[in-house]
């Protein structure tokens, strides 16, 4: 299952060091991501800079951009600090961050 | 197909049409597209007739070869045929001809639409081999999950905003599921829930159990067909959240229609939405295909969902079959509460008093004709969001235990003043 395979993606050496580490901090993870940007942010390189800054590895799946909206589903591999942090770093930058799901918290 | 998979023939990808093993997934490995539930329709057509559903218990399962379980559900056996009641006098008030109320208020066993979903989702869990079920909600979810959950004996995991009102938690915590409550905004709240779904070897109703779990809403448009006398409506007036229920009971609809069940007629499906998170019904008013996220600021927040992940289908939906939608504000949505209990009897959560103001718009606009018949999907009890209607419906009026402060209480007409 696509969900799962995260876990068989640790590379065999890492794997004593990331236990000794708290939960998880040093594995390679992959998160499915929709980012949605808003008119302003258009024309930055935004999938760019989150490979070079955060040492990630973005794969476009789809992608749709207007001139009033941009909407990219991307799959995102790296640490999981990494992640996190870039995850961080695109709400900050006012891009809107969810999971595939989209609504996984429903009423 | 193989005997194994019942009626079931994969889930395909609604974008791109790849198929996949009916297990728990729920996302096309290439374009991220959600996959859906097909069926073996040639097979059902074989065996599915009229005189077969009507010999079966008044349930949702009598429907079950439209429904994605193999063998006989295991958990829900009493859930769905709620009553459809001819709603003459709010008919009267709203100025159509003909209106329906479809009153999943009093729906079995928690009281909303979401246990037909949520007992497709376990009994196909259960199917699949899960013995752990979770979900993340703030309200009707999480009271269906963990109360068919207890009653199948399925471990339960519910995950709510650790900021939710004591009453709502009370609505799960009651049935001893393990209840967590996470901190932080929203959108962390959802992404912490997606990355444990993905993680542990759980069956995430509305996460990887999604395709299943979606169908489950079907049955309330099946019921609506057959409770008319296996005839589709006219117009179908449904609240959105998502937008899954929509575009399920069009597909509900379809598959009768398909199979011979019932004669293929035109039908509109209209969807409705609270002022306060309209992204879809702002979009279907403006004319696009696709929506603008929102912030949902509204008191139907059972229906507050910014970014609806079926948000595009269901535009498609009411492009294709002529609908419309459109938005009400918290004020007219109360109103519609009280107008369909003052008429008809029935006390519907906030979802109701959206899909009773907007039907009141769409007959005023003539977007539903005066002449036509229309049928209501109200969808919770209002029990569930009493907050809503609090300090609008009036006070009791108190007198000392004399006959003559009673009288004094009437005024001239014989009703009491207020
Ligand atoms: C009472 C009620 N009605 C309607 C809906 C809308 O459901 P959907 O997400 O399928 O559009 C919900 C969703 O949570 C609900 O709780």
């Amino acid at each position: 299952m696509a969900t799962t395979s995260s876990r068989k993606r640790v590379p065999k050496k890492t794997v004593k060091k990331a236990a000794k580490k708290a939960a998880g901090q040093d594995k390679v993870e992959r998160r499915r991501l929709w980012l949605m940007y808003p008119s302003r942010l258009i024309k930055e390189p935004v999938v760019w800079k989150l490979g070079v800054k955060f040492e990630l590895i973005p794969n476009v799946r789809q992608a749709s951009v207007t001139d009033e909206l941009g909407i990219v589903c991307l799959e995102l591999s790296g640490r999981r600090e990494k992640l996190k942090a870039a995850v961080a770093w695109l709400e900050k930058q006012g891009i809107r961050v969810d999971p595939v799901e989209i609504n996984v918290m429903e009423s | 197909m193989s005997k194994g998979n019942g009626m079931m023939r994969a889930l395909k990808c609604r974008e791109c049409g790849r198929q996949y093993p009916l297990e728990a997934l729920h996302v096309c490995d290439f374009d991220f597209g959600p996959l859906e539930v097909v069926y073996d329709y040639e097979r059902i057509q074989g065996v599915m007739t009229r005189d077969l559903i009507v010999s079966r218990p008044q349930t949702m399962w009598r429907y079950r070869e439209l429904l994605p379980v193999v063998d006989d559900p295991t958990v829900g056996f009493e859930v769905g045929f709620t009553p459809l009641i001819k709603a003459d006098r709010l008919a009267e008030r709203l100025g159509v001809r003909e209106l329906w109320v479809k009153n999943d208020t009093v729906n079995y066993p928690s009281l909303s639409f979401k246990d037909r979903v949520v007992s497709v989702a376990l009994s196909r869990s259960r199917e699949l081999g899960f013995d752990t079920v979770a979900c993340a909600s703030t309200g009707n979810l999480a009271n269906s999950v963990a109360a068919n959950a207890a009653a199948a004996g399925l471990k339960a995991y519910v995950f709510i905003p650790a900021d939710l009102e004591q009453g709502k938690v009370l609505n799960s915590l009651v049935y001893q599921p393990q209840v967590i409550g996470i901190q932080g905004h929203y959108d962390q709240v959802n992404r912490l829930c997606a990355e444990i779904a993905g993680k542990y070897g759980w069956a995430f109703v509305n996460v990887n159990m999604r395709p299943y779990y979606a169908e489950g809403s079907k049955s309330m448009g099946f019921e609506i067909v057959e409770q008319l006398g296996w005839r589709v409506p006219q117009h179908t007036v449904i609240p959105m959240a998502s937008g899954s229920l929509l575009t399920k009971i069009h597909k509900s609809y379809r598959e009768l229609s398909d199979l011979g069940l019932v004669e293929a007629s035109g039908w509109r499906i209209h969807g409705a939405q609270a002022g306060g998170c309209s992204p879809i019904s702002q979009a279907q008013k403006a004319g696009l295909d696709f929506f603008k996220p929102v912030k949902p600021e509204t008191i139907a927040k059972s229906l507050a969902i910014g970014t609806p992940a079926d948000g595009f289908y269901a535009l498609r939906v009411m492009k294709d079959t002529g609908g419309a939608a459109d938005d009400v504000t918290d004020d007219e949505i109360r109103e519609g509460i009280k107008l369909l209990a003052e008429c008809e009897g029935i006390f519907a959560e906030t979802a109701g008093g959206v899909t009773v103001g907007v039907a009141k718009k769409l007959i005023a606009s003539g977007k539903i004709s005066a002449e036509d018949s229309a049928v209501l999907c109200v969808t919770g009890h209002g029990l569930k969001t009493l907050d809503a209607v609090q300090g609008c419906v009036g006070k009791a009026r108190e007198i000392k235990p004399s006959l003559r402060e009673f009288e004094s209480a009437l005024t001239g007409d014989g009703q009491l003043t207020r």
